[in-house]
C-alpha cells in the first residue's frame, strides 16, 4: 500500500476555514453570498455600466413604463420617473450610495468598535462596569431614534448620515467584541499563552482574535442589514440624501406622490432595498449555522 | 425579590441620570444657544431672558446648569415648543397615549401571530414546514417598513377599500380625550354611537398595527422556535413521555409554558426596535402619535422638541424594559436572583 505522507503531520485549518468549509456546503448561503458579492460589483462599477445618467432626465420621456409594459420602451428596461430619469441607471447609481456606504459604514464601526471592546476586556472593576450600563443605556434607545438625533445635530444630508449609522452602529461591536473577548480569555488556551510570557496584546492578537472573528462577521451582516435599512428609512423621510441624489430610500420617497399613476417607481426601490438586505441576512444566517454546526462537532 | 427591587430600582435610577445627561449634553451640540434650546423660548424680550438664565443657572458651572435642568424637568417643564411656543409637556401628554396604543397593539398582534409559529416550526423541526416558516420570516424583518406600508395603503386602502388609510378614527365622532387612549376613551364614552366608533377605530388601527407587527412578529417566531427547540430537549420533556404522557399533553402541559417564559425576557428588549418602527409607520399612516410629532420637529429645526421627544421615549422604552424584567422575575424564580440558598 503506497504512502503518499510519510510524515504524519496534522494540518489543522484556522477556525476561520472551518467555518469557510461548511459555510460552503450550504447552498441557500452560497446564493445569498454570490447575491452579496453581485451587489458589490454593482456598487464598485455601477456608475460605469449605467446606460444614462442618474440625475438628468430626457423630457420626451416622463414616466414611461418598464420595458415588459405595453408602452414601454426597451432603451429604458425599467421605465422613467415623472423626470424623465431612467430607473434602472438610478437604481445602479443607488446601489453605491445605499448598499456600498452602509458596507462602508459597517467596516468603519467595526474597526472602531472591535478596538474599543477588546481594549475595554482587558479592564476590570468600576470602569468596566460603568462602560457596561453606559452601554446598556445606549444600547436601550431605538438605532433609528439614536441616528435621527445626531442626524438632527449634524444637520441632513447623506454624509452625515454615514456618521451617525456609523455612531448607531459602533455600541454593538463593542458589546459583542468585549463578551466574545472576556469568553475566550477564560478557556485554557489563553492561560496557556499567558504562561508562555505574552503579554495581553500579544494575546489579542495572535490567540484570541482568530477565535473570534467568525463571531464579529456574524455581527457584521447584522449590522449591515440594520445599516441598509437605517440609510433607507434616513433617505425615505429626507433627512438623508437630498434631492437629486438616487438613493434608494429618497428615490422611493420621490415617487411617493405617483404612486398611484406610475407605481413601479415606488416597487422598484423597494425590491432593491428588499434584495440586498435578504442577501445579507442570507449570508449572516449561513455564517451562525456554520458556527453552530462547527461548535456542535 | 426586595434585592432584585432594589436592584433594578438603582439600575432605574442611574439610566435616568444617564438620559438626562444625554439630553442635556445635546442642547450645547444643537446650533443655536444652549439656553435658548433648553427652554425653546425664541422671541424672549431682555427681561425674559434674563428670568431664563436664572431658572437655568446659567451664570453658575455646568453641574448646577445640570441639577437645575433636572429641577426642571422632575417639575414636568420640558420648555416651549420653537415651531408653536406651546407646552411641550401638554403636547407630549396629548401625543403619547396614540403612540402606546399603537405599539401594544402591534406588541400583541406580533405575539399573537409569532409565538404559535415558532412553536409550530420547533414541533416540525427540521421538517418543510420548519424550513417555511423560517424563510417566510426571513422575507418579513428584512422588508423596509415604510416600503410595506405603502404597498399595504395601495392594496387595502386604495384598491380594495377595506381599510381607512390614514389617521386614528373618522372624525365624524366626537369622543372626548380622558386617557388619551382611544379605545378606552370610547367605551367610557356615553354617546349614543359608542360601537360605531369603536368599529371606526379598529379598522383604523388595524393596518398600522399589522405593518408594524411583522418585523417583530419574525422575530418572536425566531424566539420562540429557539427556545421550543432548548425545552423539548430537556430531561423532564424526557421525562414525562416516560411517564406515558401523550405528545399533545407534554406539549401543552410542560412545554409551552416553559418555552414562553424565556419569551417574555426579550420582550422588552424588541420593544426599542418595535418603537422605532412604529416611528416611521405613524409618519406613513398621519398616525397622531409622538414619532410623528418628533419627525415632523426636525423638519422644523425644533430643538427644544427633539431634545424632549428623545428623553420621553427613550423613558418610555425603558419603563417597559424593567416592567418585562419585573413580569419575567415574577414568574421565573430562578431569574430573582437569589441562587446561594436565600
Amino acid at each position: 500500500m503506497a504512502r503518499d505522507k510519510i510524515y504524519l503531520e496534522e494540518i489543522f485549518p484556522s477556525p476561520f476555514m472551518q467555518l469557510w468549509s461548511i459555510f460552503r456546503k450550504t447552498p441557500v448561503a452560497m446564493v445569498g453570498m454570490s447575491c452579496f458579492l453581485f451587489l458589490i460589483v454593482l456598487a464598485v462599477f455601477g456608475p460605469l455600466l449605467a446606460p444614462h445618467s442618474p440625475v438628468e432626465g430626457q423630457l420626451d420621456m416622463l414616466l414611461l413604463p418598464p420595458a415588459w409594459h405595453i408602452d414601454g420602451n426597451v432603451s429604458y428596461l425599467l421605465g422613467t420617473d415623472e423626470l424623465g430619469r431612467d430607473m434602472l441607471s438610478r437604481l445602479m447609481y443607488g446601489t453605491s450610495l445605499t448598499f456600498g456606504l452602509s458596507f462602508i459604514v459597517v467596516i468603519i464601526s467595526l474597526v472602531i468598535g472591535v478596538i474599543i471592546g477588546s481594549l475595554s476586556a482587558l479592564t476590570s472593576g468600576l470602569k468596566s462596569s460603568f462602560l457596561n450600563h453606559f452601554l446598556d443605556v445606549i444600547l436601550s434607545i431605538p438605532s433609528l431614534l439614536l441616528a435621527i438625533i445626531i442626524v438632527a445635530i449634524l444637520g441632513p444630508g447623506i454624509g452625515n448620515t454615514v456618521w451617525a449609522v456609523v455612531l448607531v452602529l459602533i455600541p454593538q461591536f463593542i458589546h459583542i467584541t468585549r463578551y466574545a473577548v472576556k469568553e475566550e480569555s477564560r478557556k485554557d488556551y489563553v492561560l496557556a499563552s499567558r504562561l508562555d510570557g505574552a503579554g495581553p496584546f500579544r494575546i489579542l492578537y495572535y490567540s484570541i482574535f482568530p477565535n473570534i472573528t467568525d463571531r464579529i462577521m456574524g455581527q457584521a451582516t447584522l449590522a449591515q442589514s440594520a445599516a441598509i435599512l437605517d440609510i433607507a428609512t434616513l433617505g425615505f423621510l429626507g433627512l438623508g440624501a437630498q434631492i437629486p441624489l438616487p438613493e434608494w430610500g429618497a428615490t422611493l420617497a420621490n415617487g411617493l406622490d405617483l404612486f398611484y399613476i406610475a407605481p413601479w417607481t415606488v416597487y422598484l426601490p423597494g425590491l432593491a432595498i428588499l434584495f440586498a438586505v435578504v442577501s445579507t441576512n442570507l449570508v449572516g444566517e449561513g455564517i451562525r449555522h456554520a458556527l453552530k454546526l462547527r461548535k456542535a462537532r | 425579590m426586595l434585592v432584585f427591587t432594589l436592584r433594578r430600582l438603582s439600575l432605574f435610577i442611574f439610566t435616568m441620570l444617564l438620559l438626562t445627561l444625554l439630553s442635556f449634553s445635546v442642547n450645547f451640540l444643537f446650533p443655536g444657544e444652549a439656553i435658548i434650546n433648553l427652554s425653546g423660548a425664541i422671541n424672549a424680550t431682555p427681561n425674559q431672558l434674563i428670568e431664563l438664565n436664572e431658572a437655568y443657572q446659567t451664570h453658575r458651572n455646568i453641574f448646577w446648569q445640570y441639577i437645575a435642568y433636572l429641577g426642571h424637568i422632575i417639575n414636568g417643564d420640558l420648555g416651549l415648543s420653537m415651531a408653536s411656543q406651546s407646552d411641550i409637556s401638554t403636547e407630549i401628554v396629548n401625543l403619547l397615549p396614540a403612540t402606546i396604543e399603537l405599539s401594544l397593539v402591534a406588541l400583541l398582534i406580533a405575539m399573537l401571530i409569532g409565538i404559535p409559529l415558532g412553536f409550530i416550526a420547533a414541533i416540525k423541526h427540521n421538517k418543510p414546514t420548519d424550513n417555511l416558516i423560517l424563510s417566510v420570516s426571513m422575507l418579513g424583518y428584512s422588508v423596509p417598513v415604510f416600503w410595506l406600508g405603502l404597498l399595504a395603503i395601495l392594496t387595502f386602502s386604495i384598491n380594495l377599500g377595506w381599510f381607512p388609510s390614514a389617521g386614528q378614527i373618522s372624525l365624524l365622532f366626537e369622543i372626548e380625550a380622558v386617557t388619551g387612549i382611544q379605545f378606552i376613551d370610547i367605551l367610557m364614552s356615553d354617546s349614543p354611537y359608542k360601537w360605531q366608533a369603536f368599529n371606526d377605530a379598529s379598522a383604523h388601527i388595524f393596518l398600522p398595527a399589522c405593518v408594524i407587527a411583522v418585523a417583530p412578529a419574525t422575530i418572536f417566531i425566531r424566539l420562540a422556535r429557539t427556545s421550543m427547540i432548548e425545552v423539548l430537549d430537556t430531561s423532564y420533556i424526557r421525562a414525562a413521555s416516560a411517564k406515558g404522557l401523550t405528545f399533545r399533553q407534554i406539549i401543552f402541559r410542560h412545554a409551552i409554558r416553559n418555552a414562553l417564559i424565556k419569551i417574555i425576557r426579550h420582550i422588552g428588549l424588541q420593544f426599542a426596535n418595535l418603537v422605532t418602527i412604529a416611528m416611521v409607520t405613524e409618519v406613513i399612516f398621519s398616525w397622531p402619535g409622538i414619532g410623528r410629532w418628533l419627525i415632523e420637529s426636525i423638519y422644523q429645526r425644533d430643538y427644544t422638541a427633539i431634545e424632549s421627544g428623545l428623553l420621553v421615549l427613550s423613558c418610555f422604552i425603558f419603563i417597559v424594559h424593567i416592567l418585562t424584567d419585573f413580569i419575567y422575575a415574577a414568574l421565573n424564580p430562578l431569574a430573582r436572583g437569589n441562587k446561594y440558598g436565600a
